[in-house]
């Protein structure tokens, strides 16, 4: 039951996170949005782990009971690093952008950037 | 059109997703991983995996780290800095930082070095002594503080201690050296890495954030 609702929780962050990436215009919401996917990704993959009864996946534990699967949570812990490298990375560029074109609004950001081309 | 585009793709998205809850697809068996992890002389089922049998995933994850972290530095750093201080100094936090501080420094060194036992490692203990960091920014000052960490000996030690990793990794596979002290060594390497990444997070974004 736990592993349900942890699935059912992760697609629906996933699912809200990008419909913010797509559906906003402001840079800061997109990567808020896509910050959001990637928590449900990893609920997700927690979730995946899961096994009724199991116990974390460390030794110790009497032979014989039922652990949770170590590889979704390596992969986890993958997830979680890169996803803060990538999201530092892509707010310092809109950091940038901003203090280039004095708007975070990805329509005008275009049309200025297209402005400075023809320049 | 674009919304309606957009809306089609993500009930899609959600259809697909959902596909997966069926029990068409029933959850795989756990494989036994006590074998493996004390053949690489783990006790702990993600560490063997993780600095095991996936070793090479985890050295390019902290290259793609470490680079992340190199285009904050050389993204940011044309901004110019604030004039004044960023975050006021408050009596409270000071006398705080005095007391935490030691106590985080001390668990996150404990997590990495014992991260192949237990639950840690060292993504963890890396992000803890971050956070210990940033604890001891605000109660002095970011500059103050980057001042007497030496921001000038930073980067080498960064690189320096991505080299060694990297050099260490791609001995270890072929040499076929396995170990708990390698993985006390990694650990410790990639705490010491992640610290240093949060810290230039840290650091050039509450200094250096344009004119706006």
């Amino acid at each position: 039951m736990a592993a349900q609702i942890g699935t059912v929780l992760g697609i629906g962050l996933v699912f809200l996170g990008f419909g913010a990436l797509l559906l906003r215009r402001s840079l800061i919401w997109k990567l808020l949005g896509l910050n959001v996917a990637s928590g449900g990704a990893i609920v997700f993959l927690v979730a995946l782990s899961h096994r009724p009864g199991a116990v974390p996946p460390l030794s110790g534990y009497p032979e014989g009971t039922p652990s949770a699967d170590p590889l979704p949570q390596a992969l986890v812990l993958t997830a979680i690093v890169i996803h803060f490298a990538t999201l530092a990375l892509s707010l310092a560029y809109a950091i940038s952008l901003t203090e280039r074109f004095h708007t975070q609004e990805t329509g005008r950001i275009e049309a200025a950037a297209e402005e400075e081309m023809e320049r | 059109m674009k919304r309606a585009l957009t809306i089609a793709l993500l009930a899609t998205l959600l259809g697909i997703l959902l596909f997966g809850l069926t029990d068409l697809f029933p959850p795989a068996e756990v494989r036994p991983w006590a074998e493996m992890a004390r053949a690489y002389g783990a006790g702990n089922g993600v560490a063997s995996i993780v600095l095991g049998s996936r070793l090479y995933d985890t050295l390019l994850e902290v290259l793609v780290f470490a680079l992340a972290m190199v285009g904050v530095r050389y993204t940011l750093k044309p901004l110019g800095k604030w004039r004044e201080p960023v975050v006021p100094e408050r009596g409270v936090v000071r006398e705080m930082a005095d007391v935490l501080l030691p106590v985080i420094i001390v668990f996150a060194v404990y997590l990495a070095a014992s991260g192949h036992l237990g639950p840690g490692g060292g993504f963890p203990a890396g992000a803890i002594a971050g956070s210990g960091l940033l604890l001891l920014a605000m109660a002095k000052g970011i500059e103050r503080l980057s001042r007497e960490l030496h921001e000038g000996t930073l980067e080498p030690l960064e690189y320096g201690t991505i080299a060694v990793l990297l050099v260490l990794g791609c001995l270890s596979i072929p040499l076929n050296h396995r170990g708990s002290g390698l993985l006390v060594v990694f650990n410790l390497l990639i705490g010491i890495e992640v610290t240093i990444g949060a810290w230039v997070v840290l650091h050039y974004f509450a200094s250096h954030r344009g004119e706006i």
